[in-house]
Order: structure tokens, then C-alpha cells, then sequence
């Protein structure tokens, strides 16, 4: 269900009206990583989403905290010039939310604190009035850690302290969040429908969530956390028949040899990364998906053969994991590495459906309508018997919300198609440029979710037959600029749209 | 391409040159510098690797040397031919106990009925161990060997009574006993199906639970406050053949029944252990609170809780009408209607008007011209679901099934042996269908009226979650062609209606070989108070 299946005559999805999210919570809570993750989520699903924040907002109109009045934080009486500023921000706020639903928005997450019971009643009603639907959503952590890590990971690298000695900054976020915890009021009031998550996601309350979005927010809200991993994505290595779907063929001889370099690279690379970051990698499990696909799941061969030697470096040692499922194989690399392998079929690449085992010259040539509907929008078209990228990120959505709820770190062995929807997922593309993403052989993407969005980056490791399809295929020259040779869609370079097009979404009419 | 004149290297040549091949002919194929004619024209581009064509094969038998490039000791098994058997997926980490709560008659068993096939579709192995059936059939024994009847009345459930109470509560125990042992043994889910209604029962469970590694408990309170679905659930009770009441008036059984629930409220203690995992349902998806639920499966049934609804609707089936292929015993394919498919789609929208009326309606098609086409005539809003696509066929799309039994007999037989677990190459299995399916179901849960035109294979993933067919017996339901199938949810099961409109069509219905047909159970919404194997 995942991206929108249909909108309806208002230009709103899913009949949910609109609907305003008041965050609540102290300072640190996570506020920020929920409702971040949750307007990712929400766009994804083609529904129009924006976060306000108010610090945002407050640092953007005064400026860091050094240019704020002492008393603009603290408790008791305030002077009537801190009052005002307050006011100013929080006006400007709701203008922003005003504004927002006005121009057509359908959700806004409103990432403040909204610590008292006063304060949210008067906002609630103030957009009840006008039709909007509240939700409350409580951020409650008594993790110490998860506080401490958020506070040094992204409180203290605010313009508010800029320049500030770090430990002094968390001494004083620290007397920030204990004047805000004597106001603070949980929420305990019924009237609105209210959602608590406590230490993000661990556990979850929800109160009088009715209608399909809402409960749709409430399942998303179940699977996300924020301990830390790494995710990475991966190509399948090259396959003997590359541009054929139904073939369904093994690797080519390159491609083993791809992927058992692919194995190295990756132990290394996530051994180096997890050492940055003061992680110790025996500590942690690698956890493999891939499709169906023969060349994909053999692509995550080597990493479950346990018989070779192979060059790298002993930095990896294994914490014996007893609980683990069959599928768990260990490597014995002298010392050695938990790792699982799933295969997902959703995962499968996009189906070229009539254009399979056809270059783009004959697709063109068999298809010339088809082909030129196509190249104008790569996203939406679907062709005879294949799938639209639309259709993809529709059938990825499960796997979507499983990347969420995954906990270890994660190696996506994938085919470029797949990768695209799940990758401009994480960053926040939006759908229009799916298609157009290069994912090349032979890189090895990394992902680390933060508090903002995430963080990635792509490693080369791999140099050879297939890495880009045009390439191997035809020294690259004299080619159509929107041509391919392998899959018309699991092509390295991407489709891009030729002439820009209005919503990459088909839409249809429910009324 | 099968009277190409092109020779193909022979088995054991390098694949480069097998691949050469490959483009030599696809760039003949498209300048039509091919010596013999070879139709390319829009309805017949190239299609190189389909199993009717000598491509794939002589492509398999070359395949065999790229392993050589493979360092791995044991290289996986590459697939080959039209498909292959797969593999379950593993869910032998999921280990739940889901303890109900709740007062009699408050849509406990609905719910604990509506998750077991929910997940059992999705090939969860789920139990319901029931502690009313436990004391009845022990009851049972107990009378057989000693003389003695239990005297199982209201009295019997009164908290006042030590005796009975110990009873009970050692019931409840052994049951819950059972259902460990169960996990154990390989079981995903087991259902507990008991009032648990105070909080040290609850205690007991959740310590009990608590000892076993890997094995988590999550209680399900359901809450009905409306009084007119507690009547209803009371009669329906009474009515359908309980056989705690069995012999007895129905008035008076009524009256028992509720002295019953008396001596539940009594003692009853809603939720609010703070600690527990829990989920609360009030009055079926009207509200819905979620705490402490951890794990992927447990929001999946969390999820699928929130999406219920109890409002009276129908569903309905039907496939598209009689395609081309169908006429030409092929299957896939994206084939427009036959001259008899596109009568039955004419008569259609009187056929659904005088048995829905002016009640609003939806239909679902695919994105495949057929169902499309069949759904023409109805003036009704319309949406498309690539996710109900025809199972995809992969190599043997648009083949009949005399040709693929010609091209690959071995491969044809083995699909006839577990037709649900086999894959088709490029293609898919029915197992692959079920979870494409799965968001289409919790969609069809929240939805009210709906018209499905859909294809055979997916309408029997349909019809067996909401007939709860076992999944061996799936591939063979039989779905007609021409046919409405009308499913009205009831409280324990579907009550189903088939319309046949008198327009020919062929059968497109493949028996299990050498089998007998599986008997379809006849559509029922009674409630079984005994177990089927007991």
C-alpha cells in the first residue's frame, strides 16, 4: 500500500482528512528522530508531510541560545520582552502549520515540546475548530544512554553552543531539560487520540487511533528505534544473461568473482566503520537479504562458505550467537563472523514485463509508443506486462517497514531498481527521481540513519566485467543517452525523464 | 524463433560464445537480416527465453561450465529448466503464547478465529488451545470412567465455589502446559483461549511464560461495551449447539449462559498491569491500545487487529471472463476477452445490481486487460492492483500446458507434485503470490463492499484465507469461469452465495493427479465447539 494507490477527489489520501501531530516530550527524547522518520515515511506514501519545529524556527528568527535573554529557558516569571519573543516563535510556528495545510498539506508533525497540559489543550482546539484532526505523541525515554548519546550526538552540535567545550554543553542541556522537567506534565488527558512511544519504539501506548492513516502512523511508529547500524547495498554480481527477467540466470564467472570480493570489501569496510564509530564488530550480527533471484542469492554465496581462506586481516572474531536460526551460518575466517541470509521474494528487480530479453533498440522498435510514454516519465510508466517503478515501491513497502525493525546491521544484496526505491527512501527522494539514481557494480553504498536522515557514502571496490552495463557491453559509445542494455530498468545509469511531467504518480479517481 | 535456422553452440562450449550467440541473433532478429522470415512485428518482438523455444535449454546445458569461475566450495544449485521447489521460509524464531482476556461473549473467539487464519495463510503454524473444550472433553472422560457428571452450569464458574474454582484454574494451567510443549515442538503462535480475567491469573501465565527461553507472551483483552453485540454473541452462543447447553431449553440455557458471565464480572480485571505486552480492542477496531508490543510479528498482529471492522459487507469474486488464451488452453499471457467472456461481462452490472441494490460498491481489477475489460460495463469507481496480477508464469507464460509437459516433462511433473511450493523460473510461486497478496487482504479487512475481478490463481490465495483452506489444497480450489462468488463475513467464518451465469466458458481447472480432489468444507459460520481431530 505503501506508495499511494490511489488519491481521492480532495488531492488527500486514504479519506484521513488532515491531520496535526503535537509532539510532546523533554528535551532529548527523540522528538526530532520520530518525527523525522515518520515524514520520510509519510511523503514516501505520497502523503504530504512537513515537520515544524519550533527550535528550527526559534534558531532561524533569533538566533543560538547565546543571543537569547537569560531567562528565555528558565523558570517562573518572565520578562515581558522574553514573553513576547516566546510568543513571536510560537506564533510563527502555527503560522507555518497554517500555511502548510493551506497550499494543500495533509500532515504536520509539530516537533516542540509541548510539555504542558495548558499548552497542548489551547493548540489542540485552536486547529480542532477548523476540522483538523490532533494527535498526540508522546515521547517518554528513561533510557539513560539513549539521552546521553542524543544530547552529545545532536543537542550539542547545534548553533546553540557553537564554539561551547562539549562537556560543558551537555552540563548545560542537562539544566535545560531539569528546568523543563519541573513543568513538565505527561500526558494523562483523553480528549485527543494520542500515541506514547517510550525510548523510541521500545515500547508503544496508543489511545483512540481510529481510520486507516492513523493506524497505518501507529504500525510505522511500532517498528522504527534508533540504535545505531549500519546499512549497506550491494548489486548482485553479473549474471550470465544479464537483460533477461525470466531467464532468471546464475552469475557469470565475473560475477562470482564479484562476489566473493564483494564479501571481503564488506567485512572490511563495516570492521573499519564500526571501529570509527568505538563499535567492536565481533560484537555485532550481519544480517544479508536478497531477492529470490538466483544471482542475487548467490551473489550472498561466500559469505556463507566456510571452508576458504581468503586475505583479510584477523580483525573480525565471533561472539557465538546459540539462539541463532538454521539459516545462520558462520564464517571461520580464523576467527570468525555471524552471518544470515534472507531471501526476500518482494525483493525481486522490476519486472521488464513484453521488454524482457529486448535491447532498448528493439524495444523501441516493437514498442515505439510504449518506449516514448516511458522515457517521458521512467517513474510512472508501466509497460505490457511489466511494472512501473510505482508498482516496485508498492511491493517494497514490507520490506521497507522490515528495514525498520531491523536491529543488526544489514547487507542488501539487491538489483539496481531495488535499490534506487529503497535508497531514495532513506535519503527522501522524492519519486520522480527514483529511476534516474546511478547505482554502479561495484560500489558499496553505506548508510548510517541519524537523528536528521541519514548519512551515506560509496565505497568502490570493484573493477570488472558488468560493473556498468554500457561499458561491457558495447565500449559505451555511439549509445542512446537514455539506452540500456541489461533489464531496461536495472540499467547502471538511471532513466532520466526527458521533459518534466506534473506528479509522477498515477493517480485515479475514487469518487 | 523455433525454425531459426541459427545453431546454437552445443553443450560444454564457453558461455561467451553461447552469449554471442544470443546477440548475433537478436541483432539479426531486429534488422531482419535473418535468413529464414522470422515475425517481429509488434505482437511477436523476439521472445528468446520463453520454455517453448530452444534457447533456454541449450542456454542451461552451456550454463553448467560458468561455475568454474566460483571459488566456493559447494556452489548453490542454479535454477534450471521451467522452475523449481522452494523452501519455506524460516519462521522457527517466532514463538509466541497469546493469552486472550475477556468476559464471555465479547467477540474473544471472533478475534482468536480471525488471527489464526490470518496467520496461518501466511504459513505461521498457529494453535488455539481452548480451555472450555479441555473441561468438556475431560468432563467427557470422567463420566465415561467413573459415572460421575460434572455438573458444568453457571454454578460451576462462580468464584465462590472453591472446588470448581481449583478445578478451573488447574484447567487453565494444563492447557497453557500444553501449549508450551507445543512451541516447543515447532509451533509459531499458540492462542489461549481463556477468560484469564484476573490479574493473578495473568501473573501466573506471564511466570510461567517467562521461564521459557525464547517465548514470548502477549495478552489480547477484548472489551465490548456495546449491548446489543453481547446479546447477539449470547444467541449466537446458545444457538449454535454449545454443548455445555446441550438438551436444555433454549431460554433457559440463555439465562445460564448469562448467570455465567455474572459470575465472570464479578472478578474481572481489565488490563492495567503496566508491565504486560498487551493489546486492548474495544468493540472490534472501534479502539485499539497497544503497549509494550515488541517484535515484528506481534505489530504484524497488532496491525492486522487495528485494521478490523465489524460492519456488515460482502466481498465478492469473480474471475475475468473468457480470454483468448483460455479458449487456446494457454496460460498468462495479457489476452483480451473471447466473444463469450465479453457476453458475460454484458451481463454483469444486473447481476450485481439486484444483489447489492444501491449499497456502494467498489471493484479491484488487475492491471491486466482481461479483468479490465470484464469490469467495463459497471458503473461503479474502479481500482487497479498490480498486486493482483495472474501468478506470473516466468519461462512458460503463454504456453499450454501440452507444451510445456513436451518441452520439460520432468519439470512439469514436479510441479504437479507441490504445485504450491514450485517456483516458475523468471516467474512465481504460489507461496511468492500469498505474500504479494498479503497487503491486499489487510486492505480488503478495513474495506466494505468490494467486487475482486481477479485470476484463478489469485482468487484461490483469496478464497482460502477466507475459507481457511489448508495451503496444500490451495492450487486446487476450483474457481470457475463465469461464476460471482459471494462471501458475507460472519462471526465465525464465511458464508459464501455463487452465481453461474449460463454463458459457456471452457474449464480451465487442472486436477491434482492420481489425488482425489480435495473436498472444499462446506461454507459454514456456525462456531465448532469441538475440535475437528477430537
Amino acid at each position: 500500500m505503501a506508495a499511494p494507490l490511489y488519491t481521492t477527489a480532495s488531492g488527500l489520501l486514504f479519506h484521513a482528512g488532515k491531520i496535526l501531530i503535537l509532539t510532546v516530550g523533554l528535551p532529548a527524547r527523540g522528538k526530532t528522530h520520530i518525527s523525522r522518520a515518520l515524514e520520510r515515511y509519510l511523503r514516501w506514501m505520497g502523503v504530504k508531510t512537513q515537520v515544524v519545529s519550533l527550535g528550527d524556527y526559534r534558531r532561524k528568527t533569533l538566533g543560538g541560545a547565546q543571543k537569547l535573554p537569560p531567562d528565555y529557558f528558565t523558570l517562573g516569571e518572565k520578562s515581558p520582552e522574553t514573553l513576547a519573543l516566546r510568543k513571536m516563535v510560537s506564533e510563527g510556528c502555527e503560522q507555518l502549520i497554517w500555511d502548510f495545510f493551506h497550499a494543500g498539506g495533509q500532515v504536520v508533525i509539530y516537533d516542540a515540546n509541548n510539555g504542558t497540559r495548558a499548552n497542548r489543550q489551547a493548540l489542540a482546539e485552536k486547529f480542532d475548530k477548523e476540522g483538523i484532526h490532533v494527535i498526540i505523541l508522546e515521547s517518554v525515554c528513561d533510557n539513560k544512554e539513549i539521552i546521553e548519546t542524543n544530547i552529545r550526538n545532536v543537542k550539542i552540535s547545534s548553533p546553540d553552543y557553537r564554539g561551547w567545550n562539549p562537556d560543558k554543553a551537555v552540563e548545560d542541556y542537562y539544566g535545560r531539560i531539569r528546568l523543563r522537567e519541573q513543568a513538565y506534565e505527561t500526558v494523562e488527558e483523553t480528549t485527543w487520540p494520542f500515541i506514547r512511544i517510550i525510548n523510541v519504539g521500545e515500547k508503544i501506548m496508543v489511545n483512540n487511533i481510529r481510520g486507516y492513516l492513523k493506524s497505518r502512523i501507529v504500525f510505522f511508529l511500532m517498528n522504527i528505534h534508533n540504535r545505531f547500524r549500519m546499512i549497506y547495498f550491494a548489486r548482485s554480481g553479473q549474471s550470465l544473461i544479464e537483460h533477461s527477467y525470466k531467464a532468471d540466470s546464475d552469475l557469470s564467472p565475473a560475477g562470482w568473482e564479484y562476489a566473493e570480493r564483494l564479501k571481503e570489501f564488506v567485512i572490511e569496510r563495516r570492521a573499519r566503520s564500526l571501529e570509527q564509530r568505538g563499535f567492536n564488530p565481533s560484537d555485532r550480527r550481519l544480517v544479508i537479504w536478497t531477492s529470490t533471484r538466483s544471482r542475487a542469492h548467490h551473489t550472498a554465496w561466500p559469505f556463507l562458505s566456510s571452508s576458504q581462506i581468503s586475505p583479510i586481516p584477523p580483525t573480525i572474531s565471533l561472539a557465538p550467537d546459540a539462539g541463532s536460526a538454521p539459516t545462520t551460518t558462520r564464517i571461520a575466517h580464523g576467527p570468525s563472523l555471524t552471518v544470515k541470509v534472507i531471501e526476500k521474494p518482494q525483493m525481486s528487480e522490476i519486472n521488464p514485463g513484453v521488454w524482457d530479453g529486448l535491447t532498448p533498440d528493439q524495444a523501441r522498435k516493437f514498442y515505439p509508443e510504449e518506449w516514448a510514454r516511458f522515457v517521458k516519465d521512467p517513474y510512472a510508466f508501466r509497460a505490457p506486462r511489466a511494472e512501473s517503478y510505482h508498482d516496485l515501491s508498492v511491493r517494497l513497502e514490507p520490506i521497507l517497514i522490515e528495514l525498520e525493525r531491523e536491529k543488526e546491521d544489514l547487507l542488501i544484496i539487491g538489483h539496481s531498481s531495488v535499490i534506487r526505491c529503497l535508497l531514495s527512501y532513506l535519503i527522501g527522494l522524492p519519486a520522480s527521481e527514483i529511476p534516474a539514481i546511478e547505482i554502479a557494480r561495484g560500489d558499496l553504498l553505506e548508510v548510517v540513519p541519524t537523528s536528521y536522515g541519514v548519512h551515506s557514502q560509496a565505497f568502490h571496490f570493484w573493477d570488472g566485467p558488468g560493473r556498468r552495463g554500457e561499458e561491457f557491453e558495447s565500449g559505451g559509445s555511439g549509445k542512446d543517452e537514455t539506452n540500456f542494455y541489461e533489464n531496461y530498468a536495472e540499467d547502471t545509469k538511471g532513466k532520466k525523464r526527458l521533459n518534466t511531467l506534473e506528479g509522477g504518480i498515477v493517480s485515479q479517481s475514487n469518487s | 524463433m523455433s525454425d531459426s535456422p541459427h545453431s546454437f553452440p552445443a553443450s560444454g562450449h564457453h558461455l561467451s560464445q553461447a552469449l554471442g550467440a544470443i546477440e548475433d541473433m537478436q541483432a539479426h532478429a531486429s534488422d531482419g537480416t535473418i535468413d529464414a522470415p522470422v515475425i517481429t512485428d509488434r505482437a511477436h518482438p523476439p521472445i528468446l527465453f520463453g520454455a517453448g523455444g530452444p534457447l533456454l535449454k541449450q542456454f542451461d546445458e552451456s550454463a553448467a561450465s560458468s561455475r568454474k569461475g566460483s571459488q566456493a566450495p559447494t556452489p548453490p544449485r542454479s535454477v534450471v529448466g521451467i522452475g523449481n521447489k522452494v523452501a519455506k521460509p524460516d519462521y522457527s524464531e517466532a514463538k509466541i503464547v497469546l493469552a486472550m482476556v475477556g468476559l464471555p461473549a465479547r467477540g474473544k473467539s471472533y478475534l482468536s478465529n480471525k488471527l489464526t487464519r490470518y496467520l496461518k495463510w501466511l504459513e505461521y503454524d498457529v494453535q488455539v488451545f481452548n480451555v472450555g473444550q479441555l473441561r468438556r472433553s475431560r468432563a467427557r472422560q470422567k463420566a465415561q470412567q467413573s459415572g460421575i457428571r460434572e455438573d458444568h452450569g453457571s454454578n460451576y464458574f462462580s468464584h465462590n465455589n472453591v472446588e470448581a474454582t481449583k478445578l478451573r484454574d488447574q484447567l487453565a494451567e494444563d492447557s497453557l502446559e500444553m501449549l508450551i510443549q507445543w512451541l516447543k515442538k515447532g509451533g509459531n503462535v499458540g492462542i489461549h483461549d481463556a477468560t484469564n480475567s484476573t490479574r493473578s491469573r495473568r501473573a501466573k501465565i506471564e511466570s510461567r511464560v517467562a521461564k521459557e527461553k525464547g517465548i514470548h507472551v502477549i495478552f489480547l483483552e477484548s472489551v465490548c461495551n456495546d449491548p446489543a453485540v453481547i446479546a447477539a454473541n449470547v444467541a449466537l452462543k446458545v444457538s449454535s449447539g454449545d454443548p455445555d447447553y446441550q438438551g436444555q431449553p433454549r431460554e433457559e440455557a440463555e439465562r445460564d449462559f448469562i448467570r455465567r458471565i455474572k459470575e465472570y464480572e464479578a472478578v474481572y480485571q481489565t488490563i492495567t498491569e503496566p508491565h504486560l505486552s498487551y493489546l486492548r480492542i474495544t468493540n472490534v477496531g472501534n479502539e485499539v491500545t497497544v503497549s509494550r508490543i515488541n517484535g515484528y510479528l506481534q505489530s504484524r498482529i497488532a496491525f492486522y487487529l487495528m485494521n478490523l471492522h465489524l460492519k456488515p459487507r460482502s466481498i465478492f469474486f469473480s474471475r475475468h471472463g473468457e480470454s483468448q488464451f483460455n479458449v487456446d488452453g494457454r496460460i498468462g499471457g495479457d489476452s483480451a476477452l473471447s466473444a463469450r467472456g465479453l457476453q458475460y461481462a454484458k451481463a454483469l452490472p444486473d447481476l450485481v445490481k439486484n444483489n447489492i441494490g444501491d449499497a456502494p460498491l467498489t471493484i479491484w481489477t488487475s492491471t491486466l486487460q482481461r479483468t479490465i475489460q470484464t469490469a467495463q460495463e459497471l458503473p461503479y469507481p474502479k481500482l487497479t492492483w498490480k498486486s493482483l496480477d495472474e501468478l506470473d508464469a516466468g519461462v512458460c507464460d503463454g504456453m499450454t500446458y501440452e507444451e510445456i509437459e513436451q518441452a520439460y516433462p520432468e519439470d512439469f511433473a514436479n510441479r504437479d507434485e507441490d504445485k504450491f511450493n514450485y517456483r516458475y523460473r523468471g516467474g512465481e510461486s504460489y507461496r511468492d503470490v500469498v505474500v504479494r497478496l498479503e497487503p491486499v487482504i489487510m486492505e480488503l479487512e478495513r474495506q466494505e463492499n468490494i467486487l475482486i475481478f481477479g485470476h484463478q490463481a489469485i482468487l484461490r490465495c483469496l478464497y482460502a484465507y477466507f475459507h481457511d483452506l489448508p495451503q496444500a489444497d490451495l492450487p486446487y480450489i476450483k474457481i470457475p469461469l463465469h461464476t460471482v462468488i459471494k462471501l458475507t463475513p460472519k462471526a465465525y467464518g464465511c458464508d459464501e452465495e455463487r452465481y453461474t451465469l449460463p454463458i459457456e466458458a471452457v474449464d480451465t481447472h487442472r486436477p491434482k493427479p492420481k489425488v482425489p480432489e480435495p473436498e472444499i468444507p462446506a461454507a459454514s459460520t456456525a462456531r465448532e465447539y469441538y475440535d475437528k481431530r477430537g
